[in-house]
């Protein structure tokens, strides 16, 4: 039998009526396009029990409330909570990202030594004995030495528990070099101990205030505690309350401001004198303060018969508003306006601090702003500015140390985190990405022999270091969490594991426990606890069972009483000498100048100033932007890879820049390729930077993204706080 | 519009976003990306390409130095009625019925697995309000984690938009059936952008419900096409009569002149939507 | 079922009469035969040898492909699995109060938690309570391990799909029964076929590969759904379907 082309055909058809007849094609069909529809490599999220874990934010230092939404034993979303006193529900984006820190892939995922070259990225996953073991031989050499004093440690804000105990490990090893990472709080503390004698943090009433001055401080770009800041912000809105903003660009908070005036950067104080000028010769100021509760406001003869000018005659005599207008740029007619304003408000405060007010600002300034609210008598007074004390209820004894540690102790401390230091603790901290002059910064940590970090991600700093020994995740372990942050009622909160430890990390406290029992003796005397837990646990204890129960405690009686005049000065008295001592003379018909503060750089050859710029868009500290937050970045602060600076349109017509075009950026410490942005938004011979960028650690999103402004900033010591306060550079821009 | 029906009376979601509370910081974008699972790039600053269901946008004055100002207006999808109920430009448009109006929620659907990526939806969108995936989206190892199961991850080839959180409303219906209720209250369905806010900008509710505090808000004349009451009031491109469900608040008047294209003669007569006719 | 009206008419009229469909055939190729002659003689031989083969061979093709789209197509497309443990639905039902949401319950915030997790289970198993070896596996190996049992589900949609129970069973009252069947009547579990194109359990489809239903619990599908809906008169808000909107059952 011979199949031929007919039977051939014929059974074609006969199978394709078959197949016609058949469920195959249709069900094929109708499973293809579900195949397609639902590619295998596309995710599906399981479903399950939804649950919150209530716990506190701290990838700030502004002390939120969050409530983490669980699938299962998954972390989902996080949320604000709702009734918390920071932030009532409301949350900023750093903080909704938290999980992409948590689940990123810049977690270091287990204990780690360098074997490659410092920076390399070329380590070795070691365990958590070995990696304790081996940093206690280091210490125990450096220790038998007589170098105990050249170890040191730097954290964040310092505040908590796992700070606290590094500075006790540090204490009974025998090194007093523990360092915090100060911030604007840290020289209004300082100026608050020179002016009212007390040892306080300012905190703001801002909810009630009715008129507000702030100098450059970007109340709504994360100045403070950012979410309770834009609910104040709000506030204002619905209560009427008037807004000025004196900054040379218009940054968000100027913006939503009801008043711009724009500044030449760098003489925020002078206005802020100038103001009083106003005030007092329009006989504005509070009488009664400055009679009653003054020191200094007025000249007196002391007993050799020498006059001692006051601050009354020092700004009536060189603060007038023709000279402040030539010092600062601010139309004098504006100056008078503002004052007058600012002294007939209901409620009035002046707030100072750039930006976020991350970097301390020049203390003369401060205290000139802070001037103000004496002259209206702000002063622990409703909608002003309230001397908090911040909480302390770490009442542990004394660490105990042995003749090595006492000798140690004794030596003298390091002005900073220097080359002179043998070993480094990073804790909370990112010093080769956050320290202005990022360059100078590098080579001296450098130098440092043993670097041991405890971040949980792979910062800048976490990358150079020798050791990582990672701590658990906010969202991991628990820790006390301190917010002060211009807060009138500060607020100590506990923050609770609100998933399970995803890597092999350790609280660090935990690691502190052990390294100070591997170092036996006195040090591991001075740490009694079992572990973290019992020495958080017994810490709180004294707070009272609302921290426990409520996860936060608010320390409701930490602002001074309003309307208490009760100065700690010698003088017992508000002292306004602290802010007329020391002031360099007048030069001739100019303004005198309050500091000796100057950027670097001679004017000629950088005719420019940089201002970095803050947003909340930007995460700008220890923490670096996640992902989504590098999502939300707008395309005129980065495009690609490239940074903008941004320039008026007469400053880019003078360097014949156009908008887009590359240009360089030349300070005295550094030099950077960047993008311009022409924009209204900015004074002239102004150049604005965003800070936050540059990073050359964490993940792909964010590593080698533009330029880190801090990089071309260079230090400048205010000699009265020992502070870096260096608030821009002197620059040149050129094309490229 | 059918105002009765098995399940009651009508809603009518929509949202307030108040121009002079917002302070541009992006929270909401984020809280959106998250609730959603919207999905990230290594490179992101082509905002063309990035995939941004509630968007700030920063607004100027268009002034010189220093008489500039600025504003910034968070742009969800404005789930627009249309003419007439569900004459959005966006479902009018789709061929494959992939996007959907709700008479009973005034809610845009978008279904991602009935969407085959023909982008004329986004073509017909005057507000920029829809994205197309290009790329299959990638969580880095281990992100995929904090994805939410209640909204579908999507996938290369389609387009994907603001739901208002829809999934929220069908959460609140479920816990609402649980407690033997047919209607949901109104704060047991809020947005994600309305909730993460930290101003208090964004206000959410049934803008058919006179107890609401959207309502309260913007007093929409609804028996024409919703437009505001309220003077300080006003919707982008009104007078495209795509009557949006997302109104805006500004006390300045730049700002509610920015929300429409008016003529030269036009702002110079001083016409904008929140004085002007918009017809 | 989903065959589209052409097939059914092109297959009724060949199978039913075979001398038209040669003729059709004899057409085909006589459009063909006019230009080229060595077909002319090949056809001469085909009728020579006979339509027979020809009406054998169609109709060896029509059965082999009706064998293998009918039976060996549902057994290629479906890879048969054990559940982890034989779980006696029958037994269970005895022995609890609150007949199936004893087990299968809402939770508090409305959601429906669906297949039961360890959690539940140890509540009575704890230890080992009755005769049952599939028992005691449950307890060595799950119980004992503080493990998850991956039960495989039946039910399970795709992600693209939102039910909620909640609104079927508080707010519409209906049973249990209507989209799951007599499950709770079973003494074992059935073996767990899953679609090798789509990854879905065979259930959603219903096991006959024609997709021809006769009870609800039968099948799945999104039709199933749509049907039930508009018996039901579930509000038809979608402007462009005229049925219930898209959002209600997609996400």
């Amino acid at each position: 039998m011979k199949i031929d082309r007919r039977c051939f055909l014929s059974l074609g058809i006969g199978a394709a009526a078959g197949t016609a007849l058949s469920p195959l094609p249709w069900k094929l069909m109708d499973d293809s396009s579900i195949w397609s529809q639902m590619w295998p490599w596309t995710p599906v999220p399981e479903d399950g029990e939804y649950t919150y874990v209530d716990s506190v934010c701290s990838l700030c230092p502004g002390g939120c409330g969050i409530s983490v939404r669980k699938v299962n034993d998954r972390a989902v979303k996080i949320e604000g909570t709702k009734d918390h006193p920071v932030n009532d529900g409301g949350i900023c984006g750093l903080g909704v990202s938290g999980l992409q820190l948590l689940y990123g892939p810049t977690r270091v995922k287990s204990p780690m030594k360098r074997i490659g070259e410092r920076g390399e990225g070329r380590w070795e996953k070691v365990s958590w004995e070995i990696a304790i073991s081996a940093i206690t031989r280091e210490l125990k050499e450096l220790r038998a030495a007589g170098k105990a004093n050249t170890v040191g440690a730097i954290t964040g804000s310092g505040r908590g528990t796992v700070p606290q105990m590094l500075k006790r490990f540090l204490t009974a090893y025998g090194s007093s070099n523990f360092f915090t990472t100060p911030t604007i709080q840290d020289v209004y503390a300082e100026a608050f101990k020179l002016m009212h004698g007390k040892d306080a943090v300012p905190g703001f009433d801002f909810e009630k205030s009715t008129f507000v001055l702030s100098f450059g401080s970007g109340l709504i770009d994360g100045w403070g505690s950012p979410v309770r800041m834009i609910r104040a912000n709000s506030t204002w809105k619905d209560n009427g309350t008037t807004v000025v903003q004196v900054e040379p660009r218009l940054s968000n908070t100027a913006a939503k401001s009801d008043k711009w005036i724009t500044i030449k950067p760098g003489t925020e104080g002078d206005l802020a004198l100038g103001i009083a000028h106003v005030i007092i010769r329009e006989s504005l100021n509070s009488k009664k303060f400055v009679d009653n509760h003054a020191n200094g406001y007025l000249g007196a003869i002391d007993a050799s018969g020498v006059f001692t000018q006051g601050f009354k005659e020092l700004i009536m005599s060189s603060y007038g508003p023709d000279a402040v207008e030539m010092r600062t740029g601010v139309a004098g007619s504006d100056i008078v306006a503002l004052a007058k304003e600012f002294a007939t408000a209901r409620r009035a405060v002046a707030v100072c601090g750039r930006g976020q007010g991350d970097n301390p600002a020049d203390i003369k300034e401060v205290m000139a702003v802070h001037a103000l609210n004496a002259l209206v008598d702000s002063i622990n007074q409703p909608g002003g500015v309230y001397t908090v004390k911040a909480p302390d209820y770490i009442k542990w004894a004394d660490a105990e140390m042995d003749s090595v540690a006492g000798e140690g102790f004794a030596q003298e401390r390091f002005s900073g985190i220097t080359d002179g230091l043998n070993a480094l603790f990073i804790s909370g901290a990112n010093p080769y990405y956050t320290m202005t002059d990022t360059t100078a910064v590098k080579k001296v940590l450098d130098q440092i022999p043993m670097i041991v970090s405890f971040s949980s991600f792979m910062d800048e700093s976490a990358a150079q270091s020798d050791y990582i020994l990672p701590d658990h995740t906010y969202l991991e372990g628990y820790r006390d969490v301190v917010a002060v942050n211009g807060l009138m009622r500060p607020v100590v909160s506990l923050a609770q594991p609100v998933v399970k430890p995803q890597f092999k990390s350790q609280s660090t406290g935990d690691v502190i426990i052990a390294l100070a029992n591997s170092l036996e003796g006195t040090v591991a005397k001075s740490f009694p606890w079992l572990n973290y837990q019992q020495c958080l646990k017994e810490t709180l204890d004294s707070m009272g069972p609302e921290i426990q129960k409520n996860g936060f405690w608010v320390d409701k009686k930490a602002a001074a009483e309003t309307g208490d005049k009760n100065f700690g000065t010698a003088s017992g008295k508000f002292e306004f000498t602290a802010i007329t001592d020391n002031t360099t003379p007048a030069e001739s018909g100019g303004i005198p100048k309050l500091s000796s503060i100057e950027l670097a750089g001679d004017k000629a050859s950088y005719p420019l100033l940089l201002i970095p710029s803050d947003s909340l868009r930007l995460a700008n500290d220890t923490i670096g932007n996640p992902p989504f937050m590098v999502k939300i970045v707008e395309d005129m602060i980065l495009k690609g890879k490239s940074s903008f600076v941004e320039i008026n349109p007469d400053t880019a017509r003078k360097y014949d820049l156009k908008e887009c075009s590359e240009a360089v950026i030349t300070t005295p410490v550094g030099k950077a390729t960047v993008m311009v942005h022409i924009s209204e938004s900015i004074m002239k011979d102004v150049v604005a930077m965003a800070t936050g960028l540059g990073h050359t650690a964490h993940d792909k999103y964010l590593a080698g993204k533009g330029i880190n402004v801090k990089s071309l900033i260079a230090t400048v010591q205010d000699p009265l706080t020992g502070y870096d306060v260096a608030w821009g550079a002197r620059a040149k821009l050129t094309k490229a | 519009m059918k105002e009765e029906g098995k399940h009651g009376k009508a809603n009518k979601f929509g949202m307030v976003i108040d121009l002079d509370k917002c302070t541009g910081c992006g929270s909401c974008m984020v809280a959106c990306m998250s609730e959603n699972n919207v999905s990230f790039k290594e490179d992101e600053s082509d905002k063309r390409l990035s995939i941004t269901w509630m968007k700030v946008y920063r607004i100027t004055n268009g002034k010189k130095f220093p008489d500039a100002e600025e504003c910034f207006l968070p742009r969800p999808c404005m789930h627009c009625e249309g003419e007439h109920s569900g004459h959005s430009p966006c479902v009018s448009v789709c061929p494959a019925t992939a996007t959907d109006y709700s008479t009973q929620t005034g809610i845009v659907s978008q279904i991602y697995t009935r969407c085959f990526g023909c982008r004329y939806c986004m073509a017909a969108c005057p507000y920029h309000a829809r994205h197309f995936n290009w790329w299959d989206p990638v969580w880095p190892e281990g992100m995929e984690k904090f994805l939410s199961p209640n909204v579908s991850p999507r996938m290369r080839g389609v387009v994907e938009k603001c739901s208002f959180c829809f999934h929220r409303y069908q959460l609140a219906k479920d816990k609402a059936y649980m407690d033997g209720r047919r209607e949901i209250r109104e704060e047991e369905y809020q947005t994600a952008c309305t909730q993460a806010c930290p101003a208090g900008a964004i206000t959410f509710g049934d803008l058919n419900n006179k107890n609401h505090k959207v309502y309260k808000l913007v007093k929409p004349d609804n028996k024409h096409h919703g437009k505001p009451r309220n003077p300080h009031a006003f919707r982008l491109l009104e007078r495209l009569k795509t009557n949006p469900k997302v109104y805006y608040l500004s006390s300045r008047d730049w700002v509610r002149a920015a929300g429409d294209n008016y003529t030269v003669e036009e702002k110079r007569k001083g016409i904008t939507s929140g004085s002007g006719s918009g017809h | 079922m989903t065959t589209s009206d052409d097939a059914t008419k092109n297959g009724s009229e060949e199978s039913a009469d075979q001398a038209e469909a040669i003729e059709a055939v004899e057409n085909v190729e006589g459009t063909a035969a006019e230009t080229t002659p060595e077909t002319e003689e090949k056809k001469e031989t085909a009728k020579c040898t006979g339509g027979g083969l020809i009406i054998f061979t169609f109709i060896a093709g029509l059965v082999i492909s009706l064998i293998v789209g009918w039976i060996i197509f549902p057994k290629l497309l479906y890879s048969k699995k054990d559940q982890p443990i034989n779980f006696n639905h029958k037994l269970h039902l005895e022995e609890v109060d609150n007949s199936c949401e004893s087990c299968h319950f809402f939770r508090e915030d409305g959601t429906y938690a669906g297949v039961p997790t360890l959690a539940q289970c140890i509540d009575c198993h704890e230890e080992v309570e009755g005769d049952s070896p599939d028992e005691e596996r449950f307890v060595n190996e799950y119980v004992a391990k503080n493990k998850e049992v991956p039960w495989l589900i039946y039910s399970r949609q795709p992600d693209c799909v939102f039910f909620s129970h909640a609104a079927h069973v508080k707010g519409a009252g209906m049973d249990c029964q209507t989209c799951h069947g007599e499950i709770g009547e079973s003494e074992s579990l059935k073996p767990y076929e899953e679609n090798r194109v789509t990854g879905y359990s065979r259930d959603i489809w219903g096991k006959n590969i024609s997709g021809i239903t006769t009870h609800t619990w039968e099948s799945m599908k999104m039709d199933d759904c749509a049907k039930c809906h508009a018996e039901a008169k579930v509000e038809a808000s979608s402007v462009q379907t005229k049925k219930d909107a898209c959002f209600v059952c997609h996400k």
